[in-house]
Parts: structure tokens; sequence; C-alpha cells
């Protein structure tokens, strides 16, 4: 972040002001974003949840979840 | 539209700029545009046509480059103001991060800011999200115009601002209050990237 927020703050003027501001603020957030996952990661691994089927029809009840994931991966 | 992705280390931003017909909605974007370094400019896209009117709107890209190991971009848009691209307005709000209300501080205009204020209401909440809680910021522009011809700042907030969100005066045709009005609006879109309901978090 100090990269880039340094780099255009050389360059002056409104827009190296702005993306010094938006690089601070996102440094804050990735940072309080990270303190949260890693407790997790150190922690041991949970069972993993297993979708949700429906038994006698082989239906994923949760799909729309899965789309969305699936979704997200691909952008 | 996820704002954060963690899979890919992108951060994105859709932030649009809302409000009635010649309210300086296009001028924010260009002064925008005009500060951008010359490394950094893409293309604004202005599609403006009379024939199709499904298809009338600004789109500037701002590709900040890695932040915290992150690809950062914003997208600027703008609305058509006129009432009659309102399917055009509900398109350009799909998956809307945050939104800028440029209103005309003229007095005579009024009326209009407050029809666009309430056609944005109606567009978000079709689009199934919670006018009183996304992201916003209000813009009153035009305070380069003669006293006897604006609104006081205290009476366009006391109509318009019911949520008592940030509000900036701004003369976006010399770019005064572009900038303020663009951090504060990606400063409260940012802050939602820890939110637990953050799609793609």
């Amino acid at each position: 972040m100090a990269r880039e927020a340094g780099k255009e703050a050389e360059e002056g003027g409104e827009f190296a002001d702005f993306l010094a501001d938006v690089s601070k603020e996102i440094a804050q957030r990735v940072e309080s974003l990270d303190k949260r996952a890693t407790p997790a990661a150190t922690s041991p691994a949970p069972a993993k949840k297993k979708t949700p089927l429906v038994a006698d029809a082989g239906v994923i009840v949760e799909w729309p979840n899965v789309a969305d994931r699936v979704i997200e991966e691909m952008r | 539209m996820s704002v954060v992705n963690y899979g890919t280390r992108e951060i994105t931003c859709k932030i649009v700029y809302y409000g009635p017909g010649r309210s300086g909605k296009t001028t924010n974007l260009q002064h925008v545009y005009s500060k951008l370094p010359e490394e950094r400019k893409g293309k604004m896209v202005s599609l403006a046509t009379e024939t199709d009117r499904t298809l009338f709107f600004d789109f500037l890209p701002l590709d900040l480059g890695t932040i915290s190991g992150f690809a950062t971009r914003f997208q600027l848009y703008t609305v058509p103001g006129q009432v009659y691209y309102a399917a055009t307005r509900k398109l350009v709000l799909q998956g809307v991060d945050g939104v800028v209300f440029v209103a005309d501080s003229q007095s005579r205009q009024l009326a209009e800011n407050i029809e666009s204020l309430q056609d944005l209401h109606a567009n978000l909440a079709d689009e199934g999200l919670d006018p009183r809680t996304i992201p916003l910021v209000m813009q009153y522009n035009k305070r380069d115009l003669p006293a006897g011809e604006i609104s006081a700042i205290e009476d366009l907030d006391e109509t318009l601002n019911f949520r008592g969100v940030p509000h900036y005066p701004a003369t976006a045709v010399t770019g005064g209050g572009v900038f303020e009005t663009l951090r504060s609006i990606s400063t409260l879109v940012l802050s939602r990237l820890s939110a637990p309901a953050t799609k793609g978090s």
C-alpha cells in the first residue's frame, strides 16, 4: 500500500490525495479482515460442512449458494 | 456486487452518481477524469444517443492499482436524469455499492431533486437494496450561482437529506467539491468491506 500511495503522492493533485486516502482505508480494512481470518486458520480445521442433499431425490438443496460461490470465483 | 474477492485478490466498487437531469453528474465524472494521471487514464465512456434510449449513461473505470495486495478498481457511473430514462436508471443501479446524489442547488429545481430522490429510493428497493442503509452521500451542486437563485445548504439538507448522510457543497464545473464527494462515498463503501453481510468477503 505504502508503495502505491507514496508513488501517487509524488504526482500531487487531487487524485493523488484521493488515492492516498483510499489506500489507507483499504489497508485498514484488509488488516481487519485478515485478523478475523487468522484465528480460523490456526485453529483445528473444522469438519467440512457438507452441502445438504435431499436423500431420496439427490437434489442439492442449497444450490443458489453454491451458484453464488461459483460466480464469485469466476469473477 | 462483490466488493472484495479474496479468491482473485480484487476489490471492485461500483459507485453511481444519481440525480435530476442537468444537475452535474457527468460534470463530476469529467472532472475526475481530467485529474487522472496519464498512465491511469482509461476510457471514459459516454453513451448519449437520442435514438437508443436504453443506453444513455457515463462510465468511468478507475484502476487504482494494487493496494494491500488487492487489485483495486472503482467503477463510476452516472444515470440519465431525464424522467423517461427510468429503465436505464434501474439497469445502472444493478450491483451498486454506493450512491452519490447530485442535487441541483437552484431553488426552482427543488421539486426535480425530490422527485429524483424518490425515484432513487424506489429503484433501490426494486433491486433489493435498502435505501436507508446503502452508502449514500449528498452533493449540493452549482453553489457558484447567484445567492438569489440557489437554496441554502441547510434548506436542501432539511428537505433532501433525511438520513443525515455526509453532504458536500460543490461547483462541479470548476471541480469544487468533486473529489471531496468521491472520497467520502469511497470511504463509506470501503468501510463495509468488513461488514459480515458483505457478499464475497
